[in-house]
């Protein structure tokens, strides 16, 4: 008996990412295709790209035997044929049933490769079917009941955990590595002279393994560089299920939206690629939902009664910021306030700046939505995204411009592999932290905290600064009487804090590793990472430390990944 | 825990004066005792995470978990650890005595027959010779049944 050639699991995760990218496009081509359904005009090229992706699929489909796959991409396959051969126009109906037609297909994919039990496409394809033969241009109404579904389906998205990398880049890897092999060499070429005791020239010996170990230090640092580099994918990725998703989403609002893109080929740590999805999801529907106010509004306040939602991602010295921007109508400041007020946030006789209220939108139950929507409600809140974030370094900030709109800026590092890091000494262990949320370091004396009901402060720049004590926060040990305090100021979304430590040791670039699931997540701890001697020290979360000090100690919450629905 | 073959391989340690076993299957290797990195905000039962050829593992102070009092560990003490799907995580035991092979008719489910022990982790009795080796249940007491167990705060 001849053995299988290849591992069919293997190839069904190809088929999964190949079929993945086919989708998103079948999506894009779609969204082109979509506004010429009220013209008499055509897209060759489009049609081709439609075509050829679903002719891909279908063929691939075949080939692993997933017969109800292939079978219905051959479907949707001629119904693109005949608009190539321009025997069935461009019509919203037609666009509309494509749509759906891709999502179907995408879950008979999915079943294919799990191998569940496969919706029944019959009623689909009966109606598909309908639409060909009439050759209609007339259009229906029965578009959008779908629409909000398909966001959904569109929004459950798989994680395949394998990467596509440039040949070229592997090729970098491939020369430094060795480089590695020639400077073993070399290390092994002396032990061998000191062993057998040739070594007549101990100072020459010294220079040579000066020399390897230089070497060694120039090729592991371009080595760690093209690693990230090698995991570095474009966030176009991410971006290009927005057009679709928004424009569903619009549509059952009753809204009219135009989404432009920008920097969607900014390149972003695979891991950051893969979980920042979900945040960047909320924030857009959270646009569409409360930011873009209806047309009517729109028409009154004199605005144009197409929406505008930008989605753009750039890179910033070492981190990539995206932004998520509409022009709708802005915070509502006024009611933010009363509703503080009313959850006992903010107290009546202070007055709060800007930045305070827009700062409560952030706490856990706060929504300002005057009805739980169907879309960004049901207690997901902004308090949620920001944690997700907070969970890849990053930073999650608010602007809003009164009837002008709503901006979201997300700061996130640029690999979450390795980061430059203060070590410093708590109760004993070493911590680290990200270099990027240490604003600067202090040394005080001890007279200088002042303690309060709220906690303890000092004065630093004329403002006052919360301060914690590491050992404290940790609970791993009492509280040192010395005369002088070493504090390092940690600085997340415009927000700083004060963390009291027993020692700075040093900074230096650290590799994270993850905590075992076994053990976390633990609030304020991002993961651990392994020193030169082998021992362990922890990394801190700034975000989330400073998170549970603005928000009163106990109440940070020890949570999993964000769940929606 | 594996009983479809004849003879099942057990690591047997010790704990308190009573003598346990795991499945050798679920053994990832046997170390000294080496310097544990503490984690705060977990649950007193997790000691803290080492360093295991560079993949954070962590540890578990087993006799804490079943409820014995608490010792200071001798030479004696080992770490063991056991693999539980994909994830491996660490054991202190008092004592790492033998792997022994206990055959399938000599291991019987028994309940209820230590006092003070959390009863809930053990699999089996196994029976050698005149003596009775606890076989722990390593998913119960270790966790990917009950993972928020393990991340209970507060109570270090």
């Amino acid at each position: 008996m001849n053995e299988e050639p290849f591992d069919r699991a293997e190839l069904l995760r190809y088929f999964k990412d190949e079929s993945d990218e086919l989708l998103q496009q079948i999506d894009a081509d779609l969204l082109r295709l979509e506004p010429l359904a009220a013209t008499s005009r055509t897209d060759p090229e489009t049609i081709n790209s439609l075509f050829r992706a679903l002719h891909t699929i279908k063929g691939s489909a075949g080939m692993l035997e997933l017969g109800d796959v292939s079978t219905f991409a051959h479907k949707l396959e001629n119904a693109c044929d005949l608009v190539r051969n321009g025997r069935l126009p461009i019509s919203s109906v037609l666009i509309e049933i494509l749509f759906e037609g891709r999502d179907l297909l995408m879950a008979l994919i999915r079943s294919g490769i799990e191998g569940t039990p496969s919706q029944n496409s019959a009623g689909f394809a009966e109606r598909l079917e309908t639409i060909v033969l009439r050759h209609s241009r007339s259009e229906g109404e029965e578009a959008s009941q779908v629409a909000s579904e398909r966001a959904t389906a569109v929004a459950g998205k798989a994680r395949p955990r394998t990467i596509r990398v440039d040949i070229a880049r592997l090729d970098v890897l491939l020369d430094l590595v060795g480089e590695l092999v020639i400077t073993k060499n070399r290390i092994a070429q002396i032990t061998t002279m000191l062993t057998r005791g040739e070594a007549t020239d101990p100072a020459k010996l010294v220079a040579e393994l000066n020399t390897a170990a230089a070497l060694l230090a120039r090729t592991s640092t371009d080595l760690q560089e093209a690693v990230m580099h090698a995991r570095m994918v474009r966030i176009a990725g991410v971006f290009e299920r927005f057009p679709r998703v928004v424009r569903d989403l619009a549509k059952s609002r009753g809204k009219e939206i135009e989404l432009t893109i920008e920097g969607a080929e900014t390149d972003l740590d695979k891991t950051i690629v893969d979980e920042i999805g979900e945040p960047l999801m909320h924030l857009v529907r959270n646009c569409v939902d409360h930011g873009i106010e209806s047309p009517k509004i729109r028409r009154e306040s004199g605005k144009d009664p197409v929406g505008k939602i930008e989605l753009r991602a750039a890179h910033e010295g070492n981190s990539v910021v995206v932004q998520i921007r509409d022009d709708g109508g802005g915070v509502d400041l006024a009611r933010v306030k009363e509703r503080g007020l009313a959850l006992g946030l903010i107290s009546a006789d202070a007055e709060q700046t800007e930045r305070e209220l827009l700062e409560l939108l952030f706490v856990p139950g706060f929504s300002t939505a005057r009805s739980v929507s169907e879309i960004s409600g049901r207690g997901v809140g902004m308090d949620v995204v920001r944690r997700a974030i907070g969970r890849l370094s990053g930073t999650l900030e608010v602007a809003s411009r009164p009837g002008q709109g709503t901006t979201f800026t997300i700061r996130l590092p640029l690999t979450l592999a390795i980061l430059g890091a203060l070590l410093v000494r708590i109760a004993g262990e070493l911590y680290a932290i990200p270099i990027d949320a240490v604003s600067e370091s202090l040394r005080l004396d001890a007279s200088e905290i002042a303690r309060s009901e709220s906690g303890e402060s000092i004065v630093h720049r004329d403002r006052f600064l919360p301060v914690i004590r590491g050992a404290e926060f940790f609970e791993v040990g009492g509280r040192s009487e010395s005369e002088s305090v070493l504090i390092v100021v940690l600085r997340a979304a415009n927000r700083e804090v004060g963390l009291v430590v027993d020692e700075f040791v040093g900074d230096q670039e650290i590799v994270v590793k993850p905590l075992s699931e076994l053990v976390g997540p633990v609030a304020g701890i991002a993961g651990g990472t392994i020193l030169g001697d082998g021992s362990i020290a922890l990394i801190l979360d700034p975000s989330a430390l400073i998170s549970e000090v603005h928000r009163g100690p106990g109440s940070i919450v020890v949570s999993g990944a964000m769940h929606q629905r | 825990m594996t009983t479809t073959a004849d003879r099942l391989q057990i690591v047997v340690f010790a704990l308190q004066g009573n003598e346990f076993g795991i499945d050798i299957a679920q053994v990832r290797e046997i170390d000294r005792l080496v310097p544990i990195t503490r984690v705060p905000r977990v649950s007193a039962h997790v000691e803290g995470i080492i360093n295991l050829r560079g993949q954070l593992v962590p540890i578990v102070d087993l006799r804490t978990r079943l409820g014995m009092p608490h010792a200071a560990p001798t030479k004696l003490a080992r770490i063991i650890v056991a693999e539980i799907g994909t994830r491996s995580i660490g054991m202190i035991v008092d004592e790492v005595r033998e792997v022994v092979r206990i055959p399938a008719d000599q291991i019987s489910k028994s309940e209820g027959v230590l006092e003070g022990l959390a009863n809930e982790f053990i699999g089996a009795l196994g029976k050698v010779d005149e003596r009775l080796i606890i076989l722990l249940d390593v998913e119960k007491v270790l966790g990917s049944e009950a993972p928020a167990v393990l991340t209970d705060k507060g109570n270090v």
